[in-house]
């Protein structure tokens, strides 16, 4: 018994100084020993070769300065943004009061100043901004993987790369003439020319087929099914399990083609009804190189949390564009409107609307028996092709059909026991109005395919 | 005794003259520091001589220990006996206070900071992820041992008289223990939290008469914002107030609660004495310190080196925080409620939430008032109480393997998944479920024809074993009834396409209400007088009826076998 006795005794006491150790022995505790040794070794140097001795003391002064600092979990707060970011303590070299002069000699993380401390920097200074606020991540975490937020149960992972401009344009009403946010503006500009606004609402402005994209970067992570996340591919892999996290489900529906990762049901295996897959367009083949990653960056800066009034920078009013000739007015509004999003850009093509009617497809009685023919052949639907199909319609006819859309329930459907099109015409008549419907009218009557005989 | 240079003056008593001081021996030294008044006053008694009159006055004269005797008798000590189950148990309980009190002071219990405050216990406190973890993982472990501790109580028979008193006491305890560890589960304020506790609280809200989604709520006027779960939750969802009264109720009310039963618990331990078995009057007693106390130091300290050791290794979950828009699929209650979440499936909320989980406390508490069985004080008696323990361990082992199928077979929607399977394969829907009686419409058969089926059925389980009074050999009436069943089964397949799953089923739990509902109560407990007689049946009919409608549910696709919707009367 009293052997027992000590031995446990023994046992509390080491197993509480492992735990001890093991809350002692942190990341950021190297890393910040590290940076003041490495840091300071190297103003010495500098000291050493200085070419005044006054600069040289001035240099000893601040490696001594560095050598003398505390280990110490280091903060940021800011109240006004809700931020707590204890980045520097690791990044201790872009903490103002451990190094006044925010520049270091180290060139790897975490010791590397921040870039451009003339321009950004000074425009957003630490105190006002704290980290998170641009970079995103967890801000209170004190460890790398963390804190970066590559970990389960973090919504905002670091923004990387581009990505970063979604946060200039948050509160840069201005951003697409903004220095800078050359990313975020061209995603928004492609978004305008690939006609995404045809289908999506920003802020209640856009088509109503699919959801409203304001806030998209708010989006819970738990709303989207890790059954759709295993779907995705990245570089010809499934994407690895650490990255489902929001910028890869936004940027999956641009380098994906969105049916394949949201399958739905069109075949009633799990409901009562067949439900479409996704109606999204496949943009992998006609969006520019980093096309791809613009969108992303410019969507992840769609939020509807506050921004405290005084961060705010508004834009001046976009110039009224003004057109030659009433074609080219019309091109103009096909755009706006995002006509280009079911109908292709310039009106090139029609794009696919699962099991509408389309250009070669089988006949159904052919593929009925096989699901994987029907699903095929059920892809093959697609939306008009405006330059093959305007021509039928009268002037009045056409502004009829733009004005009163056609429901989901009027397309007729290639296989009659499968899902509805997902993709539908919405009625126009309350947006599209006077002297635009009138040039987009003159506009699709102008590309309309004409046979041989001019008619 | 050296000679020593140094002028060190702290002899107060430097025996001998001379010029140097010299250092007085141990001894003398300690005898005059026990001999202080400083030392008299708070401690009484000399120098400790090991007599046995030292002994003694160490457990009488110590404010902490005197809750135990001086003497007890040695089968008392020994480790299988108890297996230190009711002592670890407390010890966790200590364990949880102090941890308690210390995550106090970084916690503050509001929406906006409460899931912050976790994040600076696990990245910036010194220790707090070790005090977060040990609170965490000991909460679950004292669910675990309080149970442990009852079952060992039961199977030694140590409720039987003159304790009666004190395992109601242990079962209000652990019905207490639950609920502490339930009320601290939303206070990390992230995803599991909120979910969890909006699960148990709805639960609530089914209470018949009290909550308003219960039965008969209308007769006291009960909405939303005025029933029971609204008192619960402070407000109509989970919310700011909901976490204020939690953190209330877990770190001051329930454990003060908790505090003065333990008093009242082990002061009935001590007045009732301990009820090892045999009991000798001539037995030699030996003396509590050390003997007892070193055992009970020794349980209490593996347990708190074993939780310290998997609080380094393992870190208490956090999730997502708190979003009462998005709800997670498959939402779940806390492990040891997930049995009766699992019992929604079978059951309607109250039936499940309230009436259950009810008649499984008072039915505790009835054991040792309807367990009129002499034998078995003090000692594993597996052969003088077999009906007793069968019943009781089959109760247990329900209530387990309910939680198993509740926290391992359900997926995404609840439906149900092996544990080999992913949750990111998509499921086909259920086939669809059937009601045997209730209106037309709802039910294949009318309920004027249910109830009289049911009635009489009911009051054949209850009343059918004390009407045979000869005695049923065992093995062979059991293997009887299962050919019969087994005969059964072949012909409907044979002759209705019934298919051989679902034959194996009507099988498998036709017997096992055979055995356990019918043959083991005929054999052992059809002499008892009516009132227990009727009691005890009520109970092991209630046990096996959840059994039955189980396989019902899971076998045969049967939501309700009797469904009057205008009485929220479904079973």
């Amino acid at each position: 018994m009293r052997k027992l006795f000590y031995l446990f005794n023994a046992l509390l006491l080491a197993s509480f100084l492992v735990a001890l150790y093991i809350d002692h022995d942190t990341e950021w505790r190297k890393y910040q020993k590290e940076f003041f040794r490495a840091q300071s070794a190297k103003l010495e140097e500098r000291a050493a070769s200085a070419k005044s001795p006054e600069e040289a003391k001035a240099l000893r002064d601040q490696a001594k300065g560095l050598r003398d600092q505390p280990v110490m979990i280091r903060q940021i707060i800011v109240k006004d943004l809700d931020a707590v970011d204890r980045c520097i303590t690791c990044h201790v070299g872009m903490d103002e009061f451990a190094n006044p002069t925010l520049k270091t000699d180290l060139k790897e993380q975490p010791f590397t100043g921040h870039p451009d401390l003339k321009g950004v920097v000074k425009d957003h200074p630490f105190q006002k901004f704290a980290c998170t606020s641009c970079h995103a991540g967890q801000g209170l975490a004190t460890t790398a993987k963390a804190a970066h937020g590559d970990v389960e149960n973090w919504e905002k992972p670091l923004l990387k790369g581009s990505l970063i401009q979604a946060s200039c344009a948050r509160c840069h009403a201005n951003f697409e003439t903004l220095k800078g946010a050359e990313t975020v503006a061209m995603g928004r500009k492609l978004m305008e020319n690939h006609g995404c606004m045809g289908c999506h609402q920003i802020n209640r402005v856009g088509g109503v087929i699919s959801v409203d994209l304001g806030d998209i970067a708010d989006k819970p992570l738990e709303r989207v099914a890790p059954y759709n996340f295993s779907l995705i591919q990245k570089d010809g892999k499934p994407l690895p399990k650490e990255e489902w996290k929001l910028q890869a489900w936004i940027e999956a529906h641009l380098t994906n083609v969105p049916m394949d990762f949201v399958p739905n049901d069109p075949f009633a295996k799990y409901n009562k009804e067949p439900i479409a897959p996704s109606g999204m367009p496949d943009f992998t083949r006609e969006l520019p190189k980093g096309g791809a990653d613009a969108i992303t960056a410019y969507l992840l800066s769609l939020s509807h949390e506050p921004i405290p009034s005084t961060y705010f920078v508004a834009a001046a009013p976009k110039p009224e564009p003004r057109f030659g000739s009433a074609v080219e007015h019309g091109r103009f509004v096909f755009k706006k409107y995002g006509c280009a999003g079911c109908h292709g850009v310039d009106a090139k093509e029609g794009r696919r609307n699962y099991n509408a009617l389309g250009p070669g497809q089988p006949e159904l009685a052919s593929v009925a028996g096989d699901e994987g023919k029907l699903h095929e052949a059920m892809s093959l639907g697609r939306e008009p092709t405006l330059p093959e199909t305007v021509g039928t319609y009268t002037r009045e006819e056409l502004r009829a059909k733009i004005q009163n859309g056609v429901p989901g329930s009027a397309i007729v459907k290639y296989n009659p026991d499968g899902p509805v099109p997902p993709l539908y015409m919405p009625p126009w008549k309350d947006k599209i109005k006077g002297a635009e419907l009138e040039d987009l009218l003159t506009y699709l009557m102008s590309i309309a395919k004409k046979d041989d005989l001019g008619f | 005794m050296a000679e020593t240079a140094s002028p060190t003056p702290s002899s107060t008593q430097a025996n001998g003259g001379g010029n140097g001081f010299k250092l007085p021996d141990f001894d003398t030294l300690k005898k005059s520091v026990v001999d202080s008044q400083v030392w008299r006053s708070i401690f009484r008694g000399g120098v400790w001589k090991d007599t046995p009159r030292d002994r003694s006055a160490h457990i009488i004269g110590n404010v902490w220990l005197h809750l135990h005797p001086v003497r007890i008798r040695p089968r008392a000590l020994q480790w299988t006996f108890t297996w230190g189950l009711g002592g670890i148990s407390f010890m966790l309980f200590l364990i949880l206070t102090v941890t308690g009190v210390l995550l106090m002071f970084y916690y503050r219990p509001t929406v906006d900071l409460a899931y912050q405050d976790m994040k600076d216990l696990e990245f910036a406190i010194t220790l707090g992820k070790l005090m977060r973890n040990m609170h965490r993982w000991s909460a679950q472990a004292m669910v675990v041992f309080v149970i442990l501790h009852m079952v060992r109580v039961f199977l030694t028979g140590s409720y039987k008289k003159p304790r009666e008193f004190n395992w109601g006491v242990g079962v209000l305890l652990l019905t207490l223990t639950l609920f502490l560890s339930f009320t601290g589960y939303l206070l990390p304020w992230d995803q599991l939290a909120i979910w969890a506790v909006t699960v148990g609280t709805n639960m609530a809200g089914a209470t018949p008469g009290l909550g308003n989604e219960g039965p008969f709520s209308s007769l006291l006027g009960m909405r939303i914002n005025n029933d029971v779960r609204f008192v619960l939750l402070g407000g109509t969802i989970v919310g700011e107030n909901t976490l204020l009264r939690f953190y209330v109720m877990h770190c001051v009310a329930v454990p003060l609660i908790v505090g003065v039963l333990l008093i009242l618990h082990f002061w009935r331990i001590r007045k009732d004495s301990f009820s090892a078995a045999p009991i000798d009057p001539n037995e030699q007693k030996v003396e509590v310190w050390p003997n007892l106390i070193v055992r009970e130091y020794i349980a209490a300290a593996g347990c708190l080196l074993a939780i310290m050791l998997w609080s380094i290794w393992m870190n208490a979950p956090l999730e997502f925080e708190a979003n009462p828009n998005v709800t997670p699929n498959p939402s779940k209650a806390p492990w040891y409620f997930v049995g009766l979440q699992e019992l929604l499936v079978y059951f309607d909320p109250w039936i499940a939430g309230v009436v259950l989980p009810n008649l499984i406390i008072v039915g505790l508490m009835a054991i040792p008032y309807i367990d009129t069985n002499p034998k078995g004080v003090g000692y594993y008696a597996w052969k003088e109480r077999r009906f007793a323990n069968i019943q009781f361990l089959l109760g247990v082992a329900m209530w387990f393997i309910l939680i198993y199928i509740g926290y391992y077979c359900r997926g995404p929607n609840f439906a149900w998944y092996w544990p080999w399977e992913s949750w990111l394969i998509q499921q086909a829907p259920p086939p669809p479920t059937w009601s045997v009686f209730g209106p037309k419409g709802d039910a294949s058969l009318p309920i004027w024809l249910g109830l009289p089926v049911l009635g009489l059925g009911g009051v054949f389980a209850m009343v059918g074993p004390k009407l045979i009074q000869r005695e049923l050999p065992e093995l062979k009436s059991t293997l009887l009834f299962i050919l019969a069943m087994a005969a059964v089964a072949v012909i409907g397949n044979v002759a209705f396409g019934l298919p051989w799953l679902q034959g194996f089923w009507l099988v498998f739990f036709g017997s096992l209400y055979f055995y356990f509902g019918f043959l083991l109560p005929q054999k052992y407990i059809r002499g008892l007088d009516w009132t227990r007689y009727l009691v005890t049946m009520f109970l092991v009919v209630c046990t096996m009826g959840v059994l039955l409608k189980m396989g019902a549910r899971l076998g045969f696709q049967i939501k309700y076998v009797l469904t009057i919707p205008a009485l929220s009367l479904n079973i």
